[in-house]
């Protein structure tokens, strides 16, 4: 097994599979993140790196083995519970997934809005994690108008805005020349040194220097090693 | 509920109508359209019971007499039938009177009676019931009672005519009942459908939501509020329409030579309006119901 250095695990990872139907996407993995770890998930296409966050984000469920996430085992967990356990953490999906019919604004404003957030503090906090990610002149536009770049950093807003305390991020930077995959980088650096655990899962080797973290190496669906940049 | 969860409720039902206006639209239309017809029958129902029951009020019993009872007799018989149970007046129409009636009721035909040597009409009692209980049960028996004296050679209270006309009204209500049950059950399957589709083209917002971690209640509380907004939109359109449809009827039928000149034709009660209101609001509720029931656990 595999273990962070810290001494609060707040991922714990038993002989994980995940099969459809005859394929294996995920294949007996052991893995423990602990609290403000961060880690690269690395590996070829097919590796098993999305498989892998969509199973921490209970986007599916294990086929065999164990996941707890701050001790809630997320086999046991009801479908009525599953909301309130996506609140607690933050995930930047690779396609986004932007609200298009919506403004930036309320693309972030939604997930304040889902945890009954009073209005007031909703309308302070947008603006400001948007400051953050250096898109407060784009707060009314929506997401078709804006470039890839920009789409990708309201998601990581969105995704900071509840102050997760684990943020997952699936193929961060695909879409982001080097100034831009500079800057969502040093807001992930920021939402660390907060004491967010952050858990990038990505095949682009040449991010691994943009932060120091502990890079864990997925192959055909099993871990192969793991070492620190 | 706080502030926050309002706006966003509201804000969220605005979207939806705005980026579907059509849809909506036509779920509204719909809803109207079916509380019309109910409102309709409504309507009919409302005035039909109430042209009967003003008949009902109408409706006595009339006990003929065998002749030649002195008037001590017919004054212990006025007494006996006054005791009886649910009768509220009795009046005496003495054989004199029963042809000074006919002869009214035949001013134009006075020829007829003439050759008549003596009266051939009986004397009779004319039985009121106490109010509200006109019924077929209650007339029955009391002609029972009635028949029971010596004294009564015969009975009449039109019994196949009332009987006829409460069985009517038996048929009307049932066919009340099963005609708005199924334009209640097509407009909610019209309405759930209505959701079906704005949900269908939704269904990526809805997935976003569930990811970024809303509840079924967050993402389901504005269809259901857009839903019952439509269905009370439905009920108002249906009202207007409905009142419209009734002053142009009766500006039509009730001048001076029409022949339901004498109607007294009414507008269904505030009571029935407001129940109209309610059904449209029910059966927009229940339509995003079923809808949002399926859509949600696939």
């Amino acid at each position: 097994m595999i273990t962070g250095t810290g001494a609060e695990p707040v991922i714990q990872l038993f002989h994980v599979h995940k099969r459809y139907g005859s394929q294996t996407a995920i294949n007996d993995i052991n893995l423990t993140v602990t609290k403000n770890d961060f880690v690269f998930i690395t590996g070829p296409s097919g590796a098993g790196k999305t498989t892998l966050l969509r199973l921490l984000f209970l986007q599916e469920a294990v086929s065999e083995g164990q996941i707890l996430v701050n001790g809630i085992n997320l086999q046991r967990i009801r479908r009525a519970k599953i909301p309130l356990f996506r609140r607690s953490m933050g995930f930047v999906f690779q396609d986004f997934r932007l609200i298009n019919s919506y403004t930036v604004y309320e693309n972030i404003a939604l997930v304040l809005e889902t945890t009954g957030q009073d209005i007031r503090h909703i309308r302070k906090k947008v603006p400001h994690v948007l400051r953050m990610v250096g898109l407060e002149d784009r707060i009314h536009a929506y997401p078709p108008r804006l470039s890839g770049g920009e789409q990708q950093r309201v998601a990581i807003a969105r995704a900071a805005v509840s102050n997760p305390f684990i943020l997952l991020a699936d193929e961060l930077t695909g879409n982001l020349d080097t100034d831009a995959a500079d800057m969502v980088f040093g807001l992930l650096r920021q939402l660390h040194s907060r004491g967010t655990t952050i858990i990038v899962a990505t095949h682009d080797s040449r991010l691994f220097d943009k932060a120091r973290a502990r890079i864990v190496f997925l192959n055909q669906g099993r871990l192969e090693g793991e070492t620190k940049s | 509920m706080n502030l926050t969860k309002l706006s966003s409720i509201f804000q969220r039902v605005r979207r939806n109508i705005s980026t579907s206006p059509y849809l909506h639209l036509a779920a509204t239309a719909t809803i109207a359209f079916s509380l019309l017809v109910i409102g309709v029958f409504a309507m009919l129902y409302v005035n039909i019971s109430a042209l009967i029951h003003s008949w009902q009020q109408d409706v006595r019993v009339v006990a003929y007499l065998k002749d030649e009872l002195s008037e001590e007799w017919v004054e212990s018989l006025r007494q006996s039938f006054a005791k009886l149970n649910g009768v509220e007046e009795v009046t005496y129409v003495s054989k004199d009177e029963a042809m000074a009636r006919l002869r009214r009721q035949m001013k134009h035909r006075l020829s007829l009676l003439e050759g008549l040597r003596e009266n051939p009409l009986p004397a009779s009692f004319e039985l009121q019931l106490v109010h509200g209980a006109q019924t077929p049960e209650n007339l029955d028996l009391l002609a029972s009672q009635l028949r029971g004296f010596p004294e009564v050679e015969d009975l009449g209270y039109g019994e196949t005519w009332f009987n006829r006309f409460s069985g009517f009204i038996g048929f009307f209500r049932l066919a009340s009942l099963i005609i708005g049950g199924l334009v209640i059950a097509i407009t909610v399957f019209v309405c759930a459908n209505t959701i079906r589709l704005t949900l269908y083209a939704k269904r990526e917002e809805v997935e976003i939501m569930r990811l970024v971690g809303a509840t079924d209640a967050f993402i389901k509380t504005p269809f259901y509020v857009q839903n019952l907004i439509e269905g009370l939109l439905g009920g108002l359109v249906a009202l207007v329409l409905l009142f419209g449809s009734f002053k142009f009827l009766i500006a039509r039928i009730q001048t001076p030579d029409a022949l339901l000149s004498s109607c007294d034709i009414r507008f269904i009660s505030f009571t029935w309006c407001a129940a109209l209101l309610a059904a449209g609001m029910f059966v927009g509720w229940f339509g995003s119901y079923l809808s949002l029931k399926s859509f949600l656990r696939s």
